[in-house]
């Protein structure tokens, strides 16, 4: 018998192609798409352990054009942004980048993402979630202009050890010097690009931002110099172990914006995600900075805490118990770390477990054995975050490796 | 900065100088700063009164100020002639009616008996806080409480038919009790005056119980004039603010309300003076308090949105027509001083006028409420369904054909009237807003509509007269209970700032 069928092109139905997409469907063996906001994103390209691995020992490239952009310009756009988020962002010079959240009147999270200020008056806001009507309220009254730019630039991030070293070989005088969510100006073959020192590995890393039309040309240079620096293209799924481990929390995953829940107790506080150290409470008004106070000074009901859990099994969508009898809360994500070599997770915990009470907690863990499912018990603590953190993150200039 | 005051009231309205006296009777050091050279609002032009009929005024302020009590007490109270085009025109003073036959007038009698009782019971309301939405602390819960006591007081049957109409249209109720003609007119103008509706919009009932739940020493939802005048009412309440040792400046426009620390700390005024105060109450329309002067940048986006969203749409124009003797009714009679003539012949005739201003055009014939003056030697109308947002804009030629078709159906009434008016002058809801610094020229300083209501008033978050930064309040016609010159917003706001003080 001989086989006459020729392989069938795969349709990816109703996603738009990126602007890197000819070059990841070559890489893509899998053809594991999913959607992120209507492109075709790779969830896995390859293998997860090979691509993950390159995170943590090469370098490695990830397509972010689908991520939102926004572009905040004009005499009070300075203003405008200190209003949206928590934290100060007078403080925020040209050229830099700071993680930011913000929050509804309630003092709630609607979304995080990070703020570069390009210039005194020229900011730009990339984060998960369509902002444009939110931001649109925030800058009513304001001298300011604000457009949707997700689709007028692409945007890669160029992860791990080697990353440096990478752009380097491609010529980039100076990139040494670019400290952690410092932002510069370089050109790759021909093309210019912004790089920021920024990204979701927490390891050493940058972030590419391009015109759609030199998208191929920067990255086929990048692939290029990327052989000998073992650079691999990545899919989600890699992604998302390094983040757990770095501790970065994903919208939709680990909690709810304050604009999608449709239950009014399911929107959550910083104080609740652990993300206290983004308020600034003395600054001018910020949106939510009332609610904010009130909420300052009590116990919050809850918290997203980060758990390290004894024995190896993962703890996928695990419930957590005290003394192994009370249900207490839940896991939300949850990896056995290969490079922490720890079995790491993120659980909402109902007050005052995780908060005070910090002992005697067990997560359940559900285990398929060929079509058998099996119940453990782990015991599991309260872990400061982020569970992976390489001093190459920060280091200036960051070694060759 | 210089001189520091307990508090500051921005506007003289009429709500600005009740607030002002309540606090200074406590004690309080109270400066008045009023934009205009005249005090009262729209009440106090006397060259060009926006509100030419103040008859709203609570009799509880006027205790509570120990205001002289004849001022409201002692005048009668006054008509309202309906205008019939094809008969004697219909004469209303409460329950009692001239001009219509028995029958009809019994049933209007029981009709207007029955909602004279709704509205009492609504009334309740009108000097309470609106409780909080959610967490209402139990003090606020007892003016609702009262109101449901008074409501199950009705008794069943009656109760049950309010909660019935309550959120309907009057055209519906009236065209059922009544039907249509010069006695539905005069209800449904009183249901929609001022306001961005037509008889037949959901709403106008509660809006008609509303103006029904007024009081005077008269009784509920009768019609009085203040002994002396508007102007009489307007200098008894300045008095009242300077005898408690409150100051007042008139022609001083306020431009900023200060922030410090998330607190009110005074105001600016346009010539740049600076005055400290911990508290401000503010007279002036919500939208322009909020967005112009204290500014966004201290509210939360979504408050600003809410704020934004407020509808407050303004539909009434103010015409004069100076004349030198009392207009002369068809049937030979003269207006009064005072008296109430309605021009809207029917319901139908207000909600084909109303057709046109909901697309932004003016009425051919628009419905109007006018009084005649006689001190001043004046007609003065109030021409409904003539939008804020009129296609075109309000030029001087729209006034101009504004007033012609105002005339003409003035004619209709009062025939002789063009011939005999040797003046006239036009107020549109824009000259309104930019001349007293209401949001969209609007009667209530924001629609009375069920969705603004209550603790809905003036929107969802605003409501209690306290503003997000500490020590601002709103104390005029946009804050609960609503427009008309009543007092209330007035008072409740000061005896809101007040408790707050103590705590
Ligand atoms: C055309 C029309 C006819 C009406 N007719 C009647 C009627 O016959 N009977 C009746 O009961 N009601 C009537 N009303 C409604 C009534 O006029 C209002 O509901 C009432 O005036 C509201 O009183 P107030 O004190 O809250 O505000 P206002 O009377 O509007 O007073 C607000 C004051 O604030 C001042 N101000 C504004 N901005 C500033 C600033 N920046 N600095 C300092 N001062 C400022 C204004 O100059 C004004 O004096 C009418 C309304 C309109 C529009």
């Amino acid at each position: 018998m001989t086989a006459t069928a020729e392989p069938v092109a795969q349709v990816v139905s109703g996603l738009k192609s990126g602007p890197f997409h000819d070059r990841l469907v070559a890489h893509n063996r899998q053809q594991a798409w999913m959607n992120w906001m209507g492109y075709a994103s790779p969830s896995v390209l390859d293998s997860v352990e090979f691509e993950y691995f390159a995170i943590r020992n090469q370098s490695t490239l990830f397509d972010i054009s689908p991520m939102c952009k926004y572009a905040i310009t004009g005499p009070d756009a300075e203003a405008v942004l200190n209003r949206l988020v928590t934290r100060d962002i007078r403080k925020l010079k040209p050229g830099r980048v700071a993680y930011c959240i913000w929050l509804d009147e309630d003092g709630q999270v609607v979304d995080d993402g990070t703020v570069f200020r390009l210039s005194e008056t020229e900011f730009r806001l990339c984060c998960q979630e369509p902002q444009l009507s939110w931001l649109e309220d925030i800058a009513w009254g304001f001298d300011v202009s604000i457009s949707d730019v997700t689709r007028d630039i692409a945007g890669l991030a160029l992860q791990g050890p080697t990353s440096c070293a990478l752009l380097k070989d491609l010529g980039l005088a100076g990139i040494e010097t670019l400290k952690t969510f410092g932002i510069a100006e370089f050109a790759i073959g021909g093309a210019d690009v912004t790089i920021s020192r920024t990204g979701f590995t927490g390891d050493l890393g940058y972030e590419l931002w391009i015109a759609p039309a030199d998208a191929l040309t920067i990255w086929d240079a990048l692939m290029g110099a990327g052989k000998l620096r073992g650079l691999r293209v990545i899919g989600y799924e890699a992604l998302d172990m390094a983040r757990i481990e770095a501790g970065f929390l994903l919208p939709k995953v680990d909690f709810l914006s304050a604009q999608t829940v449709l239950r009014p107790d399911r929107a959550n506080t910083p104080y609740e995600l652990g993300l206290e150290w983004l308020v600034t409470l003395d600054k001018p008004h910020f949106n939510g900075r009332r609610a904010l106070l009130d909420l300052s000074g009590q116990t919050p009901p809850r918290k997203l805490v980060a758990i390290e859990i004894e024995r190896d099994k993962p703890a996928h969508n695990a419930l957590v118990y005290h003394k192994k009898s009370r249900e207490v809360g839940m896991v939300t994500s949850a990896l056995w770390s290969p490079t922490c070599k720890r079995n790491i997770a993120y659980a909402w915990l109902d007050a005052p477990y995780g908060q005070s009470v910090t002992t005697d907690l067990w997560v359940e863990i559900y285990l398929q054995k060929e079509i058998r499912w099996q119940r453990r018990m782990a015991r599991c603590h309260p872990a400061s975050r982020p569970f992976f953190s390489h001093p190459r993150r920060t280091a200036t200039p960051p070694a060759d490796y | 900065m210089s001189a520091r005051y307990d508090a500051i009231i921005i506007g003289a309205g009429h709500n600005g100088l009740v607030a002002a006296a309540m606090l200074a009777r406590k004690g309080r050091k109270v400066l008045v700063l009023e934009a205009r050279d005249h005090l009262g609002g729209m009440l106090g032009d006397a060259d060009f009164r926006v509100a030419p009929l103040p008859y709203a005024l609570r009799p509880e302020i006027i205790r509570s100020l120990g205001l002289p009590a004849q001022l409201m007490g002692t005048s009668k109270p006054v008509e309202t002639i309906s205008f019939n085009p094809d008969g004697p025109s219909v004469t209303v003073l409460g329950a009692r009616t001239i001009g219509l036959a028995p029958e009809v007038a019994q049933t209007y009698a029981t009709l207007r008996a029955r909602l004279g009782r709704q509205a009492k019971a609504l009334g309740v309301m009108m000097l309470e806080p609106p409780p909080g939405l959610g967490k209402a602390s139990l003090g606020e819960m007892t003016g609702l409480a009262r109101m449901a006591l008074k409501m199950r007081l009705l008794g069943k049957t009656e109760m049950r038919d309010l909660l019935r109409i309550i959120l309907s249209n009057v055209w519906d109720l009236l065209n059922d009790e009544i039907g249509d003609g010069p006695l539905a007119g005069a209800l449904a103008m009183d249901a929609t005056l001022g306001g961005a509706m037509g008889p037949r919009s959901p709403g106008t009932v509660l809006t008609l119980l509303y103006r029904m739940a007024s009081h005077s020493a008269h009784g509920h939802g009768l019609r009085v004039m203040p002994e002396g005048g508007p102007d009489a009412l307007v200098k008894a309440l300045s008095d009242c603010v300077t005898a408690a040792g409150g100051e007042i400046r008139t022609g001083t426009p306020v431009e900023k309300i200060l922030v410090d620390q998330d607190k009110t700390a005074g105001v600016r005024l346009q010539s740049g003076e600076e005055i400290a105060a911990p508290l401000v109450l503010s007279n002036v329309s919500p939208k322009t308090t909020l967005m112009t002067l204290l500014g966004v940048e201290h509210l939360d986006g979504e408050f600003v949105r809410r704020c934004r969203n407020m509808a407050s749409k303004g539909m009434v124009s103010r015409l004069d027509f100076d004349i030198a003797q009392a207009p002369t009714l068809g049937s030979g009679s003269t207006l009064q001083n005072g008296q109430r003539l309605m021009i809207a012949p029917g319901m139908h005739a207000i909600e084909t006028a109303f057709n046109a201003a909901k697309y932004g055009d003016l009425p051919e014939r628009p419905v109007l409420e006018a009084s005649y003056d006689a001190a001043a030697n004046r007609l003065c109308v109030s021409a409904q369904f003539t939008p804020h947002d009129l296609t075109g804009g309000w030029t001087d030629d729209v006034k101009a054909r504004l007033s012609a078709s105002v005339l003409a159906v003035l004619e209709d009434a009062l025939p002789g009237l063009s011939s005999a008016v040797t003046a006239s002058r036009v107020m549109s809801p824009v000259d309104i807003e930019t001349g007293y610094g209401a949001a969209g020229g609007h009667w209530h300083h924001g629609e009375l509509r069920v969705d603004q209501l209550l603790m809905l008033r003036p929107f969802d978050g605003a409501a209690q007269y306290r503003m997000p930064v500490a020590g601002l309040y709103l104390c005029g016609a946009g804050a609960h209970p609503g427009g008309d010159i009543s007092g209330a917003p007035g008072f409740n706001a000061a005896r809101a700032a007040l408790r707050d003080g103590r705590n």
